[in-house]
């Protein structure tokens, strides 16, 4: 039909005009430039150079070990957030209120909270404070500039995501199952190991590949609590981007950090699922 | 006793997503000259230097406007798309649904880095209008998951009403479709505008000294140096953040988990 045609484009004109202008054609400039060559011929040598080159490995295998330890945490600290949120509280207003403490972070620039954990994390921070005045160590413990520092903010920022996730995943699952299996005479902990667990499974991987993709692409945290000594990939985009300017070997980075973050998110079926706000 | 230990434990967690907060509000009323928590006395001081420092409050008005602006140009191109892909059907749907959304799963700093190299060559870089296309190509899928919910079959009866009732396309957008999606619009632009404000990975490639986003400034700034004033400025976005939220959950009832009535 004519009209709806017409309709069509007058809907969709403008919003695919604009990305294809400002996503696409910026995307598919860096994938092009990947595969050039400083003499502008066609070469594979950026990507050859990330594949060959031990530093890049060991940034790599840095970035990998970050994420999965943060993922990890996130999971066995989030998971029981998310359980508590769902089946915990009956007042309606206290969950709302706990729902608004979990997202305000979400909602706050992951540098202004960086900073935070940058305050509490200095030598004379609150935590070695705290450690030194409990007897706990004797001098203060470096968080900053290692990769404890940089796990303990990625854990903090990541972890609402996965809360949201699995809160998601068990408020799903039909009561009735547990219910009846405590009718048959299962314990709680039988109802929620044999039942309530595997069927929450789905969101905890989910929220778990999502954390998972968001610290191999982190880049304002692991630069403000590493302090420049934990090299993680997207800094190596970053210095070629604005003080090596190499387009061409920027590109494959990025290309090579994209490709494991649409890995992750595919593996995780999730596409449209939250990233920011909720 | 299970039970006691889940909510300790959910208590703890949730006082621990809060403290990095508190902490920074707490040392942004310090009285002394070095950032401290707790803070030894209590002040304003570091605030009214904000004010009264230009440059800081030039950032938060680019900020801003850069926010608003994105989430303006966003909804305009947004509901129109939405509007399509829930009303009609036609080949490549699930392609335009899927371009739309893509930039929820790209790292930040990766498309940031992409508009810088794209706009080097198109002569658009380090200004508003840089800053600008990078975050309404963020911020997009932001107002389509929001909205594209809200059209219900139900409404396509009504608006087939109106028509056959001699509306024109228009005032059947206006009259009827457009009150039914109001809702996941205002929230939609509520996310879309936050989501501008606090980006650092996407702006850090294009602002200059001149032009540049108060957390980009913040970035930037804490890299060397912190003092109260940082964490004045930065108590200041947690605030906003903290308004922003309550109105949502006041107006809209906040549902990022979503339990069966």
């Amino acid at each position: 039909m004519a009209a709806t045609r017409l309709s069509l484009f007058l809907l969709l004109f403008a919003p695919l005009a604009f990305f294809a202008a400002f996503f696409l054609a910026p995307m598919g400039v860096v994938l092009i430039s990947s595969l050039t060559s400083a003499q502008e011929t066609v070469t594979f040598a950026n990507y050859a150079r990330i594949l060959f080159d031990q530093y890049h490995w060991d940034v790599l295998w840095r970035t990998a070990r970050i994420s999965l330890l943060t993922t990890v945490i996130c999971m066995i600290v989030g998971y029981p957030l998310a359980y508590f949120l769902v089946h915990g509280v009956s007042s309606r207003t206290l969950r709302r209120t706990f729902i608004v403490l979990l997202v305000l972070p979400l909602f706050t620039s992951n540098i202004v909270r960086s900073f935070g954990w940058m305050v509490l994390l200095g030598r004379r921070g609150l935590v070695n404070e705290s450690l030194t005045g409990l007897g706990l160590i004797d001098s203060p413990f470096r968080f900053l500039g290692t990769e404890a520092g940089v796990i303990i903010g990625l854990v903090y920022i990541n972890m609402p995501f996965i809360v949201i996730a699995v809160g998601n995943a068990l408020a799903k699952i039909d009561r009735s199952y547990t219910d009846a299996s405590s009718d048959l005479g299962a314990s709680r902990f039988t109802s929620f190991w044999t039942i309530t667990f595997p069927l929450s499974l789905p969101g905890l991987t989910a929220g778990a590949l999502l954390v998972f993709a968001l610290s191999v692409g982190a880049y304002v945290t692991p630069a403000v609590l590493g302090g420049g000594q934990v090299t993680m990939f997207s800094m190596l985009i970053f210095q070629q981007y604005t003080s090596v300017f190499d387009f061409n070997y920027g590109g494959a980075l990025s290309i090579t950090l994209l490709l494991l973050t649409l890995a992750m998110v595919s593996l995780s079926g999730i596409v449209g699922k939250p990233r920011g706000g909720r | 006793m299970a039970r006691f230990i889940l909510a300790a434990f959910s208590m703890l967690v949730l006082v621990y997503l809060l403290v990095p907060l508190v902490i920074i509000v707490g040392a942004s009323l310090t009285t002394s000259e070095f950032l401290t928590f707790p803070p030894q006395g209590l002040t304003l001081k570091w605030y009214e230097r904000v004010l009264a420092d230009r440059s800081y409050m030039a950032a938060f008005s680019i900020s801003t406007w850069l926010a608003l602006s994105a989430t303006v140009i966003a909804l305009l191109l947004a509901v129109p798309a939405t509007l399509a892909i829930a009303r009609f059907s036609f080949r490549g749907k699930g392609a335009v649904e899927a371009v739309l959304m893509s930039p929820l799963m790209m790292p930040y700093l990766v498309l940031g880095a992409a508009l810088l190299q794209y706009g080097s060559a198109i002569g658009l870089v380090r200004s508003f209008p840089a800053l600008m296309v990078g975050h309404v190509v963020i911020i997009v899928p932001f107002i389509v998951r929001s909205v594209l919910p809200q059209f219900s079959a139900d409404q396509k009866a009504l608006e087939e009403a109106s028509r056959d009732l001699g509306a024109g396309p228009f005032a059947t957008f206006f009259l009827v479709t457009l009150p039914q999606i109001r809702g996941g619009a205002i929230s939609g632009a509520i996310l879309a505008f936050i989501t501008s404000w606090i980006n650092v990975e996407l702006s850090i490639f294009n602002v200059t000294p001149a032009l540049t986003t108060i957390p980009v400034k913040l970035f930037n700034y804490i890299q060397y140096t912190v003092d109260p004033t940082i964490a004045a400025v930065s108590a200041i976005t947690i605030l906003v953040a903290a308004i922003l939220l309550i109105i949502i959950d006041a107006v809209f009832g906040l549902d990022v988990i979503q339990t069966k009535k």
